[in-house]
């Protein structure tokens, strides 16, 4: 009975220890918590609230409520679903060159005995840059009157060469696609180079002495193994590319004509230039929701990729 | 508990003594006038006089921000919508002042000075700088278009000198078919505000208002149309370069010093650069005259003024407005002048025509009388309405679609004067 009675307060006492180092964490955290909300959480509320009223930034003090009018105006806005379009593009065809292209290099690379290091060092020099200032490099390459490009044409064909990269329908996507893939390759090299050194050898040796070509090795062995980088690689890299900005503002500013219009040029040529705030918030909001919606299905596959290799 | 008390009373004792001391320290201590100003290597020649002002008033300035006219511009225009307004003066231009007026970011300047203040500024120029019958903006500096045309080039192909925009095409289209590959009969810088200006200028000329008295879009009118049916047929016919949609000033001005361009529409303040034989072909070889006109008799002069405004946020206006006469004074201006600005102030014009006149290079006394004419009689800034530029970005990229070919000059106009109309009407100038 003593026993009965004593044993309620002992595990009183020992549910307040264990609440306590259960808060201690908490409380230290708060502070960051805290400013994480003012800078992070409170402007993206704020900025949800915006994409719902008719905020400019000369007229703030008129703001009014419009409900789903900025999102209707946006969906019948057909420069704004060219722009969405062409991300998608953009995001597709950047991504997937990168991969292939990382893949290829990385799986060479891995042949590389001596010198790989100072390899692996040239390969990321690119990704050291600036995107303004790659965009300021492209911008020259291509340029009709002064570039490197039509330059080298000159040279080729002995008689003036005047294409206007930056200008023409499709040259100008393929440009900032060029540019993009420059930039952003390396990145992909060293991921796969990461996961190609991480392959146990033994799995190689046995693949070599079940007599597999050097292609069988890649497509059998390698690829498979490299998955769940892959899947990783992808998303970073989507998420990377969908932000895409300063180098397409510097090389073309999303025309001429909005020929190379991605959704953040248009979104700050409405928020800043036409001072619409509340139309650029809502086509963020729009964005950030597809880039959620295709991070997850992304995770989805790396979980299943991983639980192939039974990670 | 003594204990206690003494260390409360020495806590105390020091804060005391810091907050004294802090406050002989602000006593000490100038004023300070905050500015967010324009940068760049020759606008802030100007900057260099300020401390003749501080040694004058005993005040301290401080320039909080400087960025490029667009940067700026961005700047004070989230500056007043967030309301963190920390400056008193802050740059100002004709082409942008009306947004400020809008976001209630800077004050009336009439208070401040007197008609005897004013009376040496140019008066078209001054007026730009008004809205609703109030002075907004002190005009700094302005600038001006004018035709820039190659003299050996002219004479070397036997043309004339166009006094009209009919005159101006038939010109560029009859000498291209003989110039040599790389070098075009003009060009226009093809993006941004910088079409639409043109644009604006042009189709103004023709006869099309870009917006009527109630604020109705009009450039979709024959004369708009036929501003931008020029520009499409010339870029049609190759006599302009192939990238000029992707040309700003820079890029215009570049290519006219490489000697690539037989004549085209300029600003007056690239004058000297223009004539530095280390940097242009151009140098010595070119002429200049008015800008052409149109079938309305309107002679182009699209122009603009950079200027300065007092911020609604300012806690020292009448210091901020002496601080401004400082800085537009005659010998402030005189240092601009001396740089090949065109500046605001008619006084300072005399000088600087006598001495250009003395020098006894000709054109640069030229060049000042016919921009001190143009200044009397073309000036002319894009509409004085804070959606100038919003409407700039929905018409620039449909002229843009029509010099390519992507848009019939008709149809694209109206869609464009359509998409304008309902942001108008969007933002309360009309049901």
């Amino acid at each position: 009975m003593q026993a009965n009675v004593i044993q309620p307060v002992r595990r009183r006492r020992l549910s307040s220890k264990v609440l306590e180092e259960r808060r201690l964490p908490v409380l230290l955290l708060l502070p960051a918590a805290a400013l994480m909300a003012f800078v992070v959480v409170f402007p993206m509320l704020y900025s949800l609230y915006l994409s719902f009223t008719n905020f400019t930034l000369v007229s703030q003090s008129s703001i009014r409520f419009v409900g789903l009018h900025n999102y209707q105006t946006l969906f019948r806005d057909p420069v704004f679903l060219a722009a969405l379009w062409r991300t998608v593009l953009y995001i597709t065809i950047t991504v997937n060159l990168e991969l292939v292209l990382g893949l290829l290099i990385a799986n060479a690379m891995s042949h590389v005995m001596r010198g790989q290091g100072i390899l692996r060092t040239i390969l990321m020099m690119p990704m050291m840059f600036a995107p303004i200032l790659v965009g300021f490099q492209f911008k020259w390459i291509f340029n009709d009157q002064v570039g490197l490009l039509n330059n080298l044409l000159f040279e080729v064909f002995r008689r003036p060469v005047i294409i206007p990269w930056l200008i023409h329908k499709p040259l100008g996507f393929i440009t900032i696609v060029v540019a993009e893939i420059w930039m952003s390759t390396p990145f992909m090299v060293i991921i796969f180079l990461a996961g190609i050194l991480s392959i146990s050898p033994d799995i190689m040796d046995a693949s070599e002495v079940d007599g597999a070509t050097e292609w069988q090795k890649f497509f059998h062995v390698t690829l498979p193994s490299l998955s769940p980088f892959m899947y990783i690689a992808l998303a970073v890299r989507s998420l990377d590319v969908a932000k895409a900005y300063d180098l397409v503002s510097i090389m073309t500013g999303g025309g001429p004509a909005h020929r190379t219009e991605l959704i953040w040029t248009y979104v700050h040529r409405l928020a800043f230039t036409s001072q619409n705030f509340a139309l650029g918030a809502s086509m963020s909001y729009i964005t950030v929701l597809i880039a959620v919606a295709f991070t997850l299905y992304l995770f989805q596959q790396l979980i299943k990729a991983r639980k192939v290799r039974g990670l | 508990m003594r204990k206690s008390l003494v260390i409360v009373a020495a806590f105390l004792l020091l804060a005391v003594s810091a907050f004294a001391t802090g406050g002989q320290e602000a006593a000490k201590a100038p004023k300070v006038l905050k500015c967010a100003f324009i940068g760049g290597a020759n606008y802030e020649e100007l900057y260099k006089e300020i401390p003749k002002w501080e040694a004058k008033t005993g005040m301290k300035v401080e320039i909080v921000y400087k960025g490029d006219g667009f940067q700026i511009d961005k700047k004070l225009k989230t500056d007043f919508a967030a309301g963190l307004v920390d400056y008193d003066v802050c740059w100002d231009h004709s082409s942008f002042f009306t947004q400020y007026i809008k976001a209630g970011g800077i004050v009336p300047l009439d208070e401040y000075f007197s008609a005897e203040d004013l009376k040496d500024f140019i008066p078209k120029i001054l007026d730009s700088g008004k809205r609703d019958g109030k002075l907004w903006i002190m005009p700094r500096h302005f600038d001006i278009s004018c035709l820039h045309y190659r003299t050996d080039l002219f004479q070397q192909y036997g043309l004339k000198v166009p006094g009209t925009w009919d005159e101006f095409k038939a010109t560029a289209l009859k000498v291209q078919p003989q110039l040599p590959a790389g070098v075009y009969a003009t060009e226009f810088a093809g993006k941004e505000e910088a079409l639409t200006g043109r644009f604006y200028e042009v189709s103004s000329c023709e006869g099309a208002q870009y917006f009527d008295k109630k604020w109705k879009p009009g450039f979709n009118a024959p004369g708009g149309v036929k501003a931008a049916t020029m520009f499409r047929d010339l870029y049609k016919a190759g006599a302009m370069p192939p990238g000029m949609t992707g040309f700003v000033w820079e890029d215009v001005a570049k290519n006219w010093v490489a000697g690539n361009i037989v004549m085209y529409t300029e600003w007056y303040g690239w004058y000297s650069y223009f004539q530095d034989p280390s940097a242009s072909k151009a140098a010595g070889l070119f002429d200049i005259a008015r800008q052409p006109k149109g079938d309305a008799g309107v002679y182009g002069g699209w122009a603009g003024q950079h200027s300065f405004s007092i911020t609604k946020a300012s806690k020292q206006k009448k210091t901020a407005a002496d601080f401004i006469k400082f800085i537009t004074s005659a010998e402030s201006q005189s240092v601009e002048a001396n740089l090949g600005f065109l500046v605001t102030r008619s006084a300072v014009w005399d000088k600087i025509i006598a001495d250009a006149k003395a020098s006894g290079k000709a054109l640069d006394a030229k060049r000042l009388e016919l921009a001190q004419y143009q200044a009397a009689n073309d000036f002319r800034t894009p509409p004085l309405v804070a959606e100038w530029l919003p409407s700039s970005d929905i018409v620039y990229p449909i002229v843009q679609a029509i010099i390519l070919g992507d848009k019939a000059p008709q149809a694209g106009l109206d869609e464009a004067a359509a998409k304008v109309e309902a942001m108008m009407k969007e933002r309360g100038y009309y049901k």
